[in-house]
């Protein structure tokens, strides 16, 4: 009876070391809510496209993402497209991405709704500088919480020409372009 | 034993390469592939240029807007608090204190002004006095554009895609732009807040349709006259997802558009060929930074033509009216 009990102490013990000893792994490897990481300013950013090369990862943790209630759902998107393409059409030579990152689809005529493919942006931010140059600016670019590894120095940060990139908690996680339901111009 | 001059070589070699790198040492840029560059559309021409900039007037007005000539020449220019009567010469004649910030400014024959709040239309007298201001639209409204003649006032709204015929006791006639795919009309595309009517010199009511790129002309009873589309970046085109962002007409039926993206204002003569460039985008955008205004999309606020054809640009950046006169060959 004593011996049983024994068992199931020493039972409870272990699992309890374990679960303490996994714990403590899982703090050490994942920032704490209190913890610092990089992300960019939008407002700030003039994508020269380095944070596309400039990540210590291949392909970047940055990413482009999408401000849907601010998208005008342009047929002509100027993000989407190259300037002055031949025909207003998804043939790669007329797409901007130049990794046909941007999926377009069909709402009505004439809208289309648009939407990245993590997986193939590179975060050069060709598309943002094209939909800020001419349209509303709802495509920006962002440095993705679950791929970024939060270097104590950003080798992106380090060289980038706008000052773009700063430290926020981790608690903010992004700095999102509009919060509100405006198109862009204030 | 090293002879010395070997130890010499060695250093000098040695700090030659650190020199090298040193020098040679810069981060790695993105490749063309990457960047995105639209400069080759952004040159214009010299022989293009058709006008030039004969007079620039500073404007002590905060956020000024809205810019409309009246019948006997006057300039009005409207800003936050405040309506500026100008002469042709840029010099004030009268400053009005006005409640809150109009995005638009129109004047009518008989000299009433009206002024396009965000939204709802105030009528002024044309010492500022406020006679009227109108019903209320929906909280999407955000009115852009007004022009009035002597039995309309037509208001763009771009929140809301609309553009409304009233008369000149506020009354609603005609809503413009509903959406009737039975008959192929989409009606108007806004994808920003850039949404311009304007008159031509026979009076019809031209509208912006911003997302088809181009401009359609309308009766009163909101009956779709024609359409003139030009997407494009070659200078005879409007580039981007919508332009153009300003109109307005000369009196000899010439359009004066102003574009964003690419900022440039240019003329179409009266059958719509490209005529010339009013302000090149390196006119426009010299003396301000884009990071400074980042809810600029254009520098060009608005645009007008006087008595005397030549076309007024109110720069917003610079606080300024642009007054340019074409250059006579």
């Amino acid at each position: 009876m004593s011996e049983k009990k024994n068992t199931g102490r020493r039972a409870f013990m272990r699992a309890a070391a374990a679960a303490a000893l996994g714990g403590g792994v899982w703090l050490a490897a994942t920032p704490s809510s209190g913890a610092w990481v990089w992300q960019i300013d939008p407002r700030k950013c003039t994508q020269c496209g380095q944070c596309a090369t400039h990540c210590v990862l291949n392909p970047s943790a940055v990413k482009c993402v999408h401000a849907t209630r601010i998208c005008g759902y342009c047929d002509l998107c100027s993000g989407y497209l190259q300037p002055n393409a031949p025909a207003l059409d998804t043939g790669a030579e007329n797409e901007l991405c130049p990794t046909a990152a941007i999926k377009r689809s069909f709402v009505e005529d004439p809208y289309f709704a648009y939407s990245i493919d993590e997986t193939l942006c590179v975060g050069c931010g060709k598309c943002v500088k094209g939909c800020a140059q001419f349209g509303n600016g709802s495509l920006y670019l962002q440095i993705k919480r679950d791929l970024c590894v939060n270097c104590n120095e950003c080798s992106i940060a380090r060289d980038c020409p706008s000052h773009a990139i700063e430290r926020i908690p981790l608690s903010r996680a992004y700095i999102l372009k509009y919060d509100d339901d405006s198109k862009g111009t204030e | 034993m090293v002879p010395d001059w070997v130890w010499a070589a060695l250093a000098i070699a040695v700090v030659s390469v650190a020199l090298a790198l040193f020098v040679t040492d810069s981060p790695e840029r993105p490749g063309d592939a990457l960047v995105y560059d639209v400069s080759e559309y952004e040159a214009v021409d010299a022989e293009d240029i058709r006008y030039r900039e004969t007079l620039r007037v500073a404007l002590e007005l905060e956020n000024p807007a809205a810019l409309a000539v009246d019948n006997n020449g006057h300039i009005l220019i409207a800003g936050e608090g405040a309506l500026l009567v100008l002469d042709e010469a840029g010099g004030e004649l009268a400053r009005r204190e006005i409640e809150g910030r109009p995005y638009c400014a129109a004047v009518a024959p008989d000299g009433v002004i009206y002024l396009g709040m965000r939204d709802h239309v105030a009528a002024c007298s044309p010492e500022g006095d406020v006679l009227a201001a109108w019903d209320m639209l929906n909280e999407r409204a955000w009115l852009t554009s007004i022009v009035a003649d002597e039995n309309h006032v037509f208001v763009a709204d771009s929140g809301n895609a609309r553009v409304y015929v009233y008369d000149h006791s506020g009354t609603r006639h005609t809503v413009i732009g509903e959406r009737d795919p039975e008959q192929g009309l989409h009606g108007f595309v806004v994808p920003s807040h850039y949404f311009e009517v304007a008159l031509d010199t026979t009076g019809a009511l031209w509208a912006t349709n911003p997302g088809k790129l181009g401009l359609e002309k309308y009766r009163e009873d909101g009956a779709l006259l024609g359409a003139w589309h030009q997407p494009g970046f070659d200078i005879d085109k409007f580039p981007g997802c919508c332009n153009p962002v300003h109109i307005a007409f000369k009196s000899d039926g010439a359009l004066v558009a102003a574009e964003k993206g690419i900022n440039r204002v240019k003329v179409f003569a009266a059958d719509r060929s490209f005529e010339g460039v009013v302000a090149a985008p390196e006119l426009l955008n010299a003396g301000w930074k884009t990071a400074d205004f980042p809810d600029d999309m254009t520098p060009v606020r608005d645009i007008a033509v006087d008595g005397n054809d030549r076309v007024l640009v109110l720069h917003g950046p610079l606080r300024s009216l642009l007054i340019f006169e074409h250059i006579n060959k």
